[in-house]
């Protein structure tokens, strides 16, 4: 196999700070890398060199080759004499809004083969029949905005695999999709790399991809390469202190029963009869009762039900029928002042950014609750608030930031923080890891953990990861277009699932185990 | 489409609607026997009902209907405001284009600010001494001009009230089209698909301009708004006999009816203008080429 | 930050610093207007008539006679005060006011904004001529004030997200319709209420100046800038100073007050 890219002594210098210090690669034809890395790794400027997007303000050195093509400096931007293809990440919306997929994607095709409109749309036809996930060209004719992301997850790797490359770019391609997904594009992605034999630059911060494309990986940290090898061999266990480390964020589902201590003392949200969907009764509706202390997962992909159930149990959305107790109050018959004083006992981590007031400061955020509903002084609020974000490692940050400069990771934190406060009798657990790298997950699991551990708030988690609802809850209800289709302790619904979405489910997150198979996809 | 339109027919019901409520109690000031609340009220809805026959009352100071004064004046004053648009297009696009590049709109910054910051009648009179003083041109600004007129006199007695109305407008015009281009420059898109290999310029020609032209269309409320008020401040200083100098003549001699009516025409105006402006930006944004 | 966003945020901390700095000074020259100006307002004969700008009247002398630097001080500083009392009713009834009526009822709420709605999409000069024509023109700076509100109101109304996941998720959680508003109101104004009572100052301080020079505003004797320039009018084409310095030192008191807002390049206070 010959060389496709060839990298030598790469440095990327932003704003005075090295971002990317003395990288070497070597890629050959067919061939996979997985570049895997926090955020801030020095992955995301190693994309924009090879791509050829560097910022203007970026100052790069180093060689890189494409090819047969002579060796040039990195910093001289050029046509590369390859077909590299991009695969983006649909969440990171690449695609303008207001023109629908199929045009886009024809004159990304277009452009990229130098052919018509109407063959590169023939292409891109072949390209989506091959794919799974039974995305149509009549599918993509609409708005980005109308389009689910898994769809246009497929679209994208269609334009991909269309373009014939020599070198793929994959840009955190699947992340935050959902493991039934993100399972499904990468062997779709492994397949097309068979079919066609480009060669693949996989860069990510999650553990998917190593764990499912196999191959090479390559662990960035702070701008250098902390480690290179096999993907089988850094999974083992056997690599540096700092990829053990990434590692342990990944997806394990374990058949041991959990040793927490059992749920105690009474119900704390009984739910009777409750059904979500328009036009079902209570004799559809579903029936359970959470106790003070324990947990329970809602599971189930996107659109799978388990948000309509939610927002039905905690009275978002008023249910066609069925009775919810909280605290053995009915809530709905409430006035709206006694429904909110019930209300205080309630948390929500949330998964998404927009659950924080982004003008409101850190500290702000988390005595609020303090202040709204206890009348304590200033200097007991301020100890409340320095325990709790020193308990989620945010206690050295600048208290009169505003929530809307924060990361994802440390909003995500900050949630909890503001939780714990609250002292609440039920956490409202939903997507808690979406959207954070593999070291932040590790650490967020051991907030959540803490958190439960420290307080014994009753957990109610909503979540597309089997994974994730087994280290954060004991039990499970499995959702499928709108219907409940299993429950159970997760450990017996591990081991003997009976439905096949639960099957699915499972699927998603059980990894090959790379030592049986071929080193490399 | 429909539902937007439909909700912008809405709006635009709702505030004509307003227009004629607030139209009507203006006028019903004028009632010889409106003291107190509840004949006040009783004229008003007398008055709305006067509006529904199409009946406008008569001006309190002429004695000639309404309407008619409206139909002599309007006329000049609509001409103003479609002049004034025009050069407000033309001076404010190139000018919109050239300041969504960072780099000029900084160093133009300093006497942009100054600019608009100018009140419109200190613009107008600005505009009067360097055309008297530079160009040697007859102003207006004492005398009312009377009588018929050269076509080159009529010229330069109507291109300086137009010239105030228009730099106005032009400012308005600029800051929709920047305000449009920079919402654009934000978007992930621009980056997404120059990654995915189009062009910069396909990117600008496909997705962006279109996007930008809607956003300017979409302002077209916002812009006439500007354009009326130019033209209220131009006819007084330029002494033009419109309708907006006609507004300010009645409010001074207490004419409530014709106040009432002339009000009501700018107010529909400018509710017109942003309907069709919204719309057709829906359109434009929607249609944009794929 | 980019080079280019690190250039553009400091010209805008830059032209804020700016605009403050200058309306300091305004205030200054307001509160010593009566020590620095050289003659009382309104003071005829000082000098000769029209005379130019010269070391004796450093901004000339106009129709009778009186310095053109004195009036203009004295018709600053009232023209200032004035913009200041309207502004502040801007700001009363309609920044705060929207801010409030965000967390309104829906019906009431949606009543509200269609109402000031209504009166934002018509000039506010229009307005301020027809309040003061229905009232009395001593009520001017108060007319102005009101007529501003409406675009104020629709301002901080809109800004008050009522549907957004945060404000859920909040009442989700118990916390009170007050406390939310409380929320908006300490982030509203501490973030936004100098940017607001700048930006009503620039719109009041055009109103009425507009107002005053179309014969609705500060009746003579009074001292406006807004006068001086319609007095200036049969003047000032032979003598441009008349009508210059006043049209200068207005020009001053908006600029400042816009760039202490932070308003773009032709954006309507």
């Amino acid at each position: 196999m010959s060389d496709i890219l060839e990298i030598s002594e790469l440095g990327v210098v932003r704003a005075g700070l090295p971002v990317l210090e003395r990288f070497s690669l070597r890629l050959e034809s067919g061939e996979s890398v997985v570049v895997l890395g926090e955020t801030g790794s020095g992955k995301e400027a190693l994309l924009r060199v090879v791509g050829g997007f560097c910022d203007k303000s970026d100052v790069v050195t180093g060689t890189i080759r494409f090819g047969e093509a002579e060796a040039r400096p990195a910093a001289r931007r050029g046509r590369p004499p390859i077909r590299i293809a991009y695969l983006p990440n649909p969440l990171s919306r690449p695609l303008a809004p207001h023109a629908t997929v199929l045009s886009q994607l024809g004159r990304v095709v277009a452009r990229k083969m130098g052919s018509p409109l109407g063959s590169a749309r023939e292409e891109l036809r072949l390209a989506l029949e091959r794919l799974p996930g039974g995305v149509t060209p009549a599918l993509l004719d609409a708005k980005p905005g109308k389009l689910d992301a898994v769809s246009q997850a497929i679209a994208l790797l269609a334009a991909t695999s269309a373009q014939t490359p020599d070198l793929v770019l994959a840009d955190h391609a699947m992340a935050d999709l959902g493991p039934s997904a993100i399972a499904m594009l990468l062997a779709a992605l492994a397949e097309e790399k068979k079919r066609l034999g480009f060669a693949l630059l996989y860069v990510t911060g999650g553990l998917q991809p190593p764990a499912r494309l196999g191959g090479r990986v390559v662990v960035l940290r702070a701008g250098r390469i902390i480690e290179e090898g096999d993907a089988r061999r850094l999974i083992g266990g056997h690599a540096h202190a700092y990829t053990r480390m990434l590692f342990k964020a990944m997806p394990r589902l374990t058949l041991d029963r959990p040793k927490r201590s059992s749920a105690r003392g009474q119900p704390l949200l009984q739910v009777h009869g409750l059904s979500f969907q328009p036009g079902t009764s209570s004799r559809d509706g579903i029936t359970f009762e959470l106790r003070r202390g324990a947990s329970l997962a809602l599971v189930g992909e996107e659109g799978s039900g388990r948000h309509a159930f939610l927002r039905a149990v905690l009275g978002f959305d008023h249910p066609p029928s069925g009775r919810v107790v909280f605290d053995a109050v009915d809530i709905n018959i409430l006035s709206q002042a006694m429904a909110a004083r019930i209300r205080r006992r309630i948390a929500f981590i949330i998964g998404t950014d927009d659950s924080l007031d982004p003008r409101m400061t850190l500290w702000d955020t988390v005595e609020e609750p303090l202040r709204a509903h206890l009348n304590l002084s200033r200097d007991l609020r301020a100890g409340y608030r320095e325990s709790a974000l020193t308990r989620v490692g945010l206690a050295s940050h600048q208290g009169s930031r505003p929530v809307g400069t924060l990361t994802a990771f440390e909003k995500r934190r900050l949630q909890v923080a503001r939780a714990i406060v609250g002292a609440p009798l039920l956490a409202v657990i939903d997507e808690p890891l979406k959207g954070l790298d593999a070291f932040a997950r590790t650490i967020m699991r051991e907030v959540l953990t803490d958190f439960r551990l420290a307080q014994g708030p009753a957990f109610l988690v909503v979540t597309s990861d089997l994974s994730v609802a087994q280290a954060l809850a004991d039990d499970a209800m499995v959702f499928k277009d709108g219907k409940l289709v299993e429950r159970g302790a997760i450990v017996d619904i591990l081991k003997q699932p009976q439905d096949p979405a639960t099957r699915a489910l499972i699927e998603a997150v059980s990894l090959p185990d790379l030592s049986q198979s071929p080193a490399a996809v | 489409m429909l539902e937007f339109a439909a909700r912008q027919a809405v709006r635009l019901a709702v505030g004509l609607v307003g227009a004629v409520l607030v139209a009507a109690l203006i006028s019903a000031i004028a009632e010889p026997h409106a003291h107190g609340l509840s004949p006040y009220l009783t004229a008003a809805a007398r008055r709305l009902l006067s509006f529904a026959r199409l009946d406008f009352g008569r001006s309190a100071i002429t004695g000639l209907p309404a309407f008619g004064e409206i139909a002599r004046r309007a006329p000049s004053t609509l001409l103003t405001v479609a002049a004034g648009g025009c050069v407000a297009l033309a001076v404010g696009l190139p000018l919109g284009l050239l300041f969504s590049i960072e780099a000029i709109r900084r160093a133009a910054s300093p006497l942009m600010q100054i600019v608009t910051a100018l009140p419109v009648f200190c613009a107008g009179l600005a505009l009067a001494y360097g055309a008297f003083r530079l160009l040697h041109w007859p102003v207006s600004v004492n005398t009312p001009v009377n009588g018929p007129l050269a076509p080159d006199q009529a010229f330069r007695f109507a291109a300086l009230p137009v010239l105030t109305v228009g730099l106005a407008g032009a400012a308005a015009v600029q800051l929709a089209l920047r305000r449009a281009a920079s919402q654009s420059s934000g978007e992930s898109f621009r980056v997404g698909l120059r990654r995915l290999g189009l062009g910069a310029f396909e990117i600008e020609r496909a997705y962006v301009v279109p996007q930008v032209i809607a956003g300017l269309v979409s302002s077209a409320g916002e812009i006439v708004l500007a354009l009326l008020s130019a033209t209220v401040v131009a006819e007084w200083v330029f002494h033009l006999p419109g309708a907006a100098d006609l507004f300010v003549k009645s409010v001074a001699l207490n004419d409530w009816n014709m106040t009432a009516i002339v009000l009501f025409l700018f107010a529909a105006l400018a509710f017109v203008a942003d309907f069709f402006g919204r719309v057709a930006g829906f359109v434009l944004a929607n249609e944009a080429s794929g | 930050m980019s080079a280019a966003g690190e250039a553009q945020s400091l010209l805008r901390t830059a032209s804020r610093a700016t605009g403050w700095t200058g309306l300091g000074l305004v205030a200054v020259a307001v509160f010593l207007a009566d020590f620095l100006a050289r003659a009382p307002a309104g003071a005829t004969g000082i000098g000769r008539m029209l005379e130019a700008p010269s070391e004796a009247h450093l901004f000339g002398t106009d129709l009778l006679g009186r310095d053109v630097l004195s009036e203009t001080l004295h018709g600053l500083s009232e023209t200032a005060i004035h913009a200041f009392v309207g502004a502040m009713i801007a700001i009363l009834v309609g920044s705060l006011f929207g801010a409030v009526a965000g967390r309104f009822p829906r019906p009431l709420a949606a009543v509200l904004r269609s109402l000031f709605g209504v009166f934002a999409s018509v000039p506010a000069l229009f307005l301020t001529i027809l309040a003061i024509g229905l009232t009395a023109r001593f009520y001017a700076p108060i007319m102005a004030g009101l007529a501003a509100a409406p675009l104020a109101f629709v301002r901080a109304f809109d800004r008050v997200d009522t549907g957004s996941t945060h404000a859920e998720y909040a009442k989700a959680t118990g916390i009170a319709a007050t406390t939310l508003l409380r929320r908006d109101l300490t982030y509203e104004f501490r973030g936004n209420f100098a940017a607001a009572a700048a930006r009503a100052l620039a719109a009041v301080a055009i109103i009425l100046s507009t107002a005053s020079f179309l014969g609705f505003g500060a009746e003579p004797p009074a001292r406006d800038l807004g006068l001086m320039i319609a007095a200036a009018k049969t003047s000032y084409l032979a003598a441009w100073w008349t009508a210059a310095f006043p049209a200068l030192a207005l020009l001053v008191l908006v600029l400042c007050a816009r760039l202490a807002a932070g308003l773009e390049e032709g954006e309507r206070p």
